[in-house]
């Protein structure tokens, strides 16, 4: 979401429901994934009763990552997708995991090691807004599940597609609006009244699942994200609604 | 957009991964083909699927919009051809009856096959580690003997039952019978051909008299 203005001329943007200064944002993203983050897989499969390993599949199906690819995951927390890039890529590509929290590229780079990928995969600690690589770096980027905490999304697009070979796609894989109005109703209640309940319970913090609700219900609808990233200078924009709208997949080409 | 095709790949590739786990000779196969990409596509029902090998095991996915370049063998066959080839068909006889085409490595298609079909698993050595060697050895010992057992019964109970249907209650001609049966009736059919020929002569010629 693009900083905002308050009458005091101070700038400011959201922070879930609450508005809080520019600066202020990343840091309070980030306590919120120092918080969560020992716990963030059990929570994602409890969450999303395990769905959100079929996002983050069909993901990997639309992105045309091929052997010897370099590939970027950005906010790529625990490494889910970064695990399987890293054997398509094979030992000639290579797979950045990047994420501008700390706790979160710790956990996903012990993950990763414990589970024997290392040679193809490097970690950057990096804020999506101003990516550190040159110009057409990369064939495929992902963000799953991340664009929704950047404090300046349009920039972090921009910042994507300068990074991204001509040719190449950027995959944005994040919460969206459900399609029925029944079945929003439904995630509202559940998204309110139970994530909070099962945060405090296993990840002994409410707040931070309170917020990641809130911060879903302010990331822009499918139709918003697709015209942001075709402002960023992404071309053949599309996007599939996955569990009715929950969850949106949009993918850009960089000509 | 419907996750069911995605959700029957993910448990097929869990499944598959799970049996190359526990055969011991699985991780040498595995390395021969690690990196490797098979595209096998499936006439009626049109289906493509996408094999990746890699050291643990290989992941199954959709092939979308990934061209076929980006494989190293693309194999196009029928439903009928695939049961074939995983009933153990030779690959040579499947190409020259048609029903099978291969464009790439062709060898790659065998090595995966074999590496499905040679599974060889330790299913007392993966009980052992749960229930501890000497319970597990017992356990498989009384399921090999079910099995024996099941096996000499079934065969048993299918030579009764014809000894009863056809030799004791005479429900139903046997074999020998019923070739004994066709025999006599084609021969009846020859001899009532013939005697209908000769009466048909016989017709021709008393109208011919008549004639005169």
């Amino acid at each position: 979401m693009s900083p905002l203005s308050s009458p005091g001329d101070k700038h400011t943007t959201h922070f879930g429901y609450q508005e809080v200064p520019v600066d202020e944002k990343a840091s309070r993203v980030a306590d919120v994934f120092h918080s969560v983050a020992a716990r963030y897989d059990v929570m994602n499969d409890l969450m999303s009763f395990g769905i959100h390993r079929l996002w983050k599949r069909l993901t990997i199906e639309r992105s045309g990552v091929r052997p010897g690819h370099s590939v970027l995951d950005i906010a790529g927390g625990t490494g889910d997708l970064t695990y399987k890039f890293s054997r398509m890529v094979g030992p000639r590509g290579r797979v950045v995991l990047a994420d501008i929290n700390e706790s979160m590229l710790r956990v996903g780079r012990d993950k990763l090691l414990d589970n024997g990928v290392g040679g193809n995969v490097e970690y950057v600690q990096a804020n999506a807004e101003c990516l550190p690589f040159p110009d057409n770096t990369f064939d495929c980027i992902t963000i799953a599940f991340g664009l929704r905490n950047v404090t300046d999304k349009e920039s972090a697009l921009r910042s994507m597609t300068r990074v991204l070979k001509p040719g190449g796609r950027v995959l944005v894989l994040e919460f969206s609006k459900p399609i029925n109005p029944l079945l929003s109703k439904a995630y509202d209640e559940y998204s309110f009244r139970l994530l909070p309940r099962m945060g405090q319970m296993v990840a002994g913090d409410a707040d931070s699942y309170r917020y990641l609700a809130e911060s879903i219900r302010m990331h822009p609808d499918q139709e918003t994200l697709q015209q942001m990233m075709e402002a960023a200078g992404l071309e053949r924009v599309e996007y599939t609604n996955l569990t009715g709208g929950i969850v949106a997949l949009h993918r850009g080409i960089k000509l | 957009m419907t996750l069911t095709p995605t959700l029957l790949l993910a448990g097929i590739e869990r499944t598959l991964n799970a049996l190359l786990a526990r055969d011991p000779a699985a991780p040498s196969r595995l390395a021969r083909l690690s990196g490797n990409r098979l595209l096998l596509r499936l006439e009626r029902p049109e289906l493509a699927l996408a094999i990746h090998f890699h050291p643990d095991g290989l992941d199954l996915l959709s092939p979308q919009e990934t061209p076929e370049d980006a494989f190293d063998a693309c194999v196009e066959l029928n439903a009928e051809a695939l049961g074939e080839l995983l009933g153990g068909e030779s690959i040579e006889r499947l190409l020259f009856q048609g029903k099978l085409s291969v464009r790439g490595r062709a060898h790659l298609l065998e090595e995966a096959r074999d590496l499905l079909l040679d599974l060889d698993l330790d299913w007392e050595g993966e009980l052992a580690s749960w229930l501890g060697d000497a319970p597990a050895h017992n356990l498989a010992e009384g399921l090999r003997r079910a099995s024996r057992w099941g096996r000499r019964a079934h065969s048993e109970m299918r030579s009764d039952i014809a000894e009863f249907v056809f030799e004791e209650a005479k429900l139903l001609p046997g074999r020998h019978q019923l070739d004994n049966l066709r025999d006599h009736l084609t021969e009846l059919e020859v001899t009532t051909d013939r005697l209908a020929a000769r009466l048909d002569r016989l017709h021709r010629q008393l109208a011919h008299e008549a004639s005169l």
